[in-house]
Parts: structure tokens; sequence; C-alpha cells
């Protein structure tokens, strides 16, 4: 139980910044997204508690996936209202905060990355896209071998 | 590990990143046509630039840079909430493409297949180049790289170099890439999605991002097959990175030494 209400104060601080990103850059502000906001601060929140009672090396994202997914099945009485009100949220829109935090952060890294030499850094260009481009071709005969895509 | 509630009261640090969001947002989704293709620059794109143009100068302290590293972490779960969220309504199709989503895993060894021939046979790197093209060295991969060869051996300072690079470039790189590949070539674009789950928050949210401003009439979708695809790069990362990829990249690092007819090393 350490500190999980300092968990969920910060993800308010971020969640705020947030729903105010989800009303310039996507004009949705209401109570629904208001409330959509809440619900994700709480499964998040929630994700956070249980990987911290539950001894196991897990990380804390699958609990809040996994709990996030049985929350918005349609056919439970409480899924209709947590999909209508989270679908208020752009993905982008939480999003924006956590990466301007990034991009503070990784200041930190950017002697190392200048540092690094051009073969490093035609390798590592193409280590992030060997790994995009394998998947999707995967991803591709599959799906249109499956007659989904 | 930093105590949350320093982290609480930086309100300078939250006031920043308010400003930042407040910018970016209002400049939006900008989409630059190239050819039949199309690049697309999202607002969380310019928000880590301002960040680190942001660092540079005295509005951004040592304190703010070192705060914000833990805010990552913690703020990817909301992220992720949305994820779990999207994915829910959705789930039956997310489970009729599992076949897909579980193969299009193997094709995170493309960094082996494509990176480590050009940084044998092409630029002659030695061990290095092991710890860089064994897998997109996030956390994890560190952690495994170090603790088989140590932190300052060849194998460590390439896995380190991939860390760096990918945390310093990664979203920018996959938020400008995967929106091209689904406008330029003939890949669909929920191919890409399950492709952007890449086992980062951070790059996954920058992929799947260009990709529903580019189809914003697949975004359910986008979002469910990138956050499932991610959440099993997560779940099976760590132990197919130590079974499967590394001991693959230790084997064709020997062989393609031999091709060179090298020295062995």
């Amino acid at each position: 139980m350490k500190n999980i209400q300092e968990y969920f104060l910060l993800m308010l601080i971020v969640g705020t910044v947030a729903l105010i990103g989800n009303w310039i850059g996507y004009d949705i502000f209401s109570i629904q997204a208001v409330l959509g906001m809440l619900v994700l601060i709480l499964i998040a929140s929630l994700g956070q508690l249980l990987s911290q009672l539950i001894p196991m090396k897990i990380p804390s994202v699958v609990y809040v996936i996994i709990i996030g997914i049985i929350l918005s099945l349609p056919n439970l009485p409480w899924g209709p209202y947590v999909v209508e009100w989270t679908s208020n949220i752009q993905l982008l829109a939480i999003a924006t905060p956590i990466l301007a935090y990034a991009g503070i952060a990784i200041g930190r890294s950017w002697t190392d990355f200048v540092k690094m030499g051009w073969k490093a850094m035609v390798v590592c260009l193409l280590v992030l896209f060997g790994t995009l481009i394998g998947s999707a071709i995967i991803a591709e005969v599959v799906l249109r071998f499956q007659g989904i895509i | 590990m930093v105590e949350i509630t320093q982290l609480l009261k930086d309100w300078r640090l939250h006031v920043i990143v308010l400003g930042i969001v407040l910018i970016t947002e209002a400049i939006g989704i900008i989409e630059l046509t190239i050819g039949p293709g199309m690049i697309v620059l999202l607002p969380m794109l310019f928000a880590i630039v301002f960040g680190l143009i942001l660092y540079f100068t005295p509005i951004i302290k040592e304190k703010q840079s070192k705060n914000a590293e833990p805010i990552i972490t913690i703020a990817v779960t909301l992220l992720i909430a949305k994820i779990g969220v999207t994915i829910g309504p959705d789930l039956g199709n997310v489970i009729a493409a599992g076949p897909a989503l579980l193969l299009q895993e193997i094709g995170n060894f493309g960094t082996i297949f494509l990176a480590l021939p050009v940084a044998v046979l092409l630029l002659g790197m030695k061990r290095e180049s092991i710890g860089m093209t064994h897998s997109i060295g996030r956390e994890s991969n560190l952690g495994i790289i170090y603790d088989k060869f140590g932190f300052e051996s060849a194998e460590g300072r390439g896995v380190t170099a991939i860390y760096v690079f990918g945390t310093v470039f990664g979203a920018m790189f996959y938020g400008l890439i995967s929106g091209f590949l689904a406008t330029f070539t003939p890949l669909h674009p929920l191919s890409l999605a399950m492709a952007a789950g890449v086992g980062s928050g951070s790059m996954m949210a920058a992929a799947s991002g260009s990709l529903i401003a580019a189809y914003p009439e697949l975004e359910t979708q986008i979002i469910a097959f990138a956050g499932a695809s991610n959440l099993l790069t997560y779940a099976t990362g760590l132990f197919v990175s130590i079974f499967i990829a590394l001991p693959i990249t230790e084997k064709l690092y020997k062989l393609f030494w031999k091709w060179r007819g090298g020295e062995n090393q």
C-alpha cells in the first residue's frame, strides 16, 4: 500500500494536463470527458495497487490493461458507461504530456547521444526499423491469410 | 527511486509541461504529403522537441529533468488504461486477430536480421554489435546484457548505445516512419498497428498515433491491435530475449565474422 495516494495524485496532475490538451487539441470538453479521465486514473491506480498487493513479478501495466478490458466489456452493466465516458478522451491527448516529460528527461541523455559515432547511429536506426518492418510484414501476411484485411 | 512526494511537488515541472501541451495541441496535427506517402507530425512529437529544447535553457533545471524521468513510467499507465478500455468493446476482433498478433512477435527479430549483418559485414563492428542488435534495447534488455557480459564489456557498451538512441530518438522515429509506411507502401495500417507494439509505451503511442492521424476511421482497431501487441511484447520480451534472440545474435555474429574471414572476434 506504499504511496498509492501519491501515485493517484500524480496521475491526477498528468490527467488534468491531458484533459486540457484534449480540450485544446480535439475540442472535447464535457462532464463525460472529465468522468472518462477519472475512470482512466482509477484504472491506472487500481493496477498500481494490485501490482503492489500481489507478490508476483508482473509489471503493473499488465494489471492496468486487464482491469481496463474487464471494466469496458460492453455486456457487463457498467461497460457502456465506461466506454462512452472514456471515448471522449483521445489517446493522442494522453500521449502529449507524457512525451513532454520525456523530452525534458532525455535532455540528460543528449550528450551521450551526440557522442555516438555515425556507425552506431546507422546500426541503431536499423534496429528500430527492423523490429517494426519485421513485425509488420508477418502481420500483413497472416492478416491477409485470415481475411481480416 | 525518487520519492513520489518530491515528484508531486515539482510544480515548476508540471506547469512547464502544461505550457508545452497548450502550445503543441494548439499547433495540432500537421500532415506533410511526400509523393504518394504522408508524414504525420503529431503534437506529441513537437512536445518531445520542445521539452528537449527547454532542457538547454535556464527554464529547466537539472532537478526538473531528473524528476521527469520516473513520471514517464507512472504516466504511461494512463495511456495503458485508455488502451485497456479500447480493447474491451473490441475484444472479439482482437481475439480473432490472435494468430497474427502472436506470429508478428517473431518479427521483432527483424532487428537482428537487418541490423546485425550491416553492423558486422559492412561496418566491421565487433562484439558491441551483439548488445546493440539483439533487441530494441529497453530497460529489461539492459538488465540482461549487463548481467551476462558486464556493464563495461563491449556488449554492454552496445546495449547502452541502443538504449540511449531509442530513448532520445525512438518515439520520434516511429512517429515519423509508421504513418509514412502505411501511406507509401502496400502495408495495411492494421499490420503496422500490430508492429507498433515494440514494447515501449511512448514508442507505441507515437507509432500508433501517426497511424490514427492518417486513418481516423480505423482508430479503435489501431489502438486495440497496437496495445495488445505491446502487451504481448511486455509479457514475452524478457524470455524471448534471453532464450531466443540473444543466442541467435551470438551465433550469427560468429558466422558473419567467419564469412569476413576475420580473426573471429
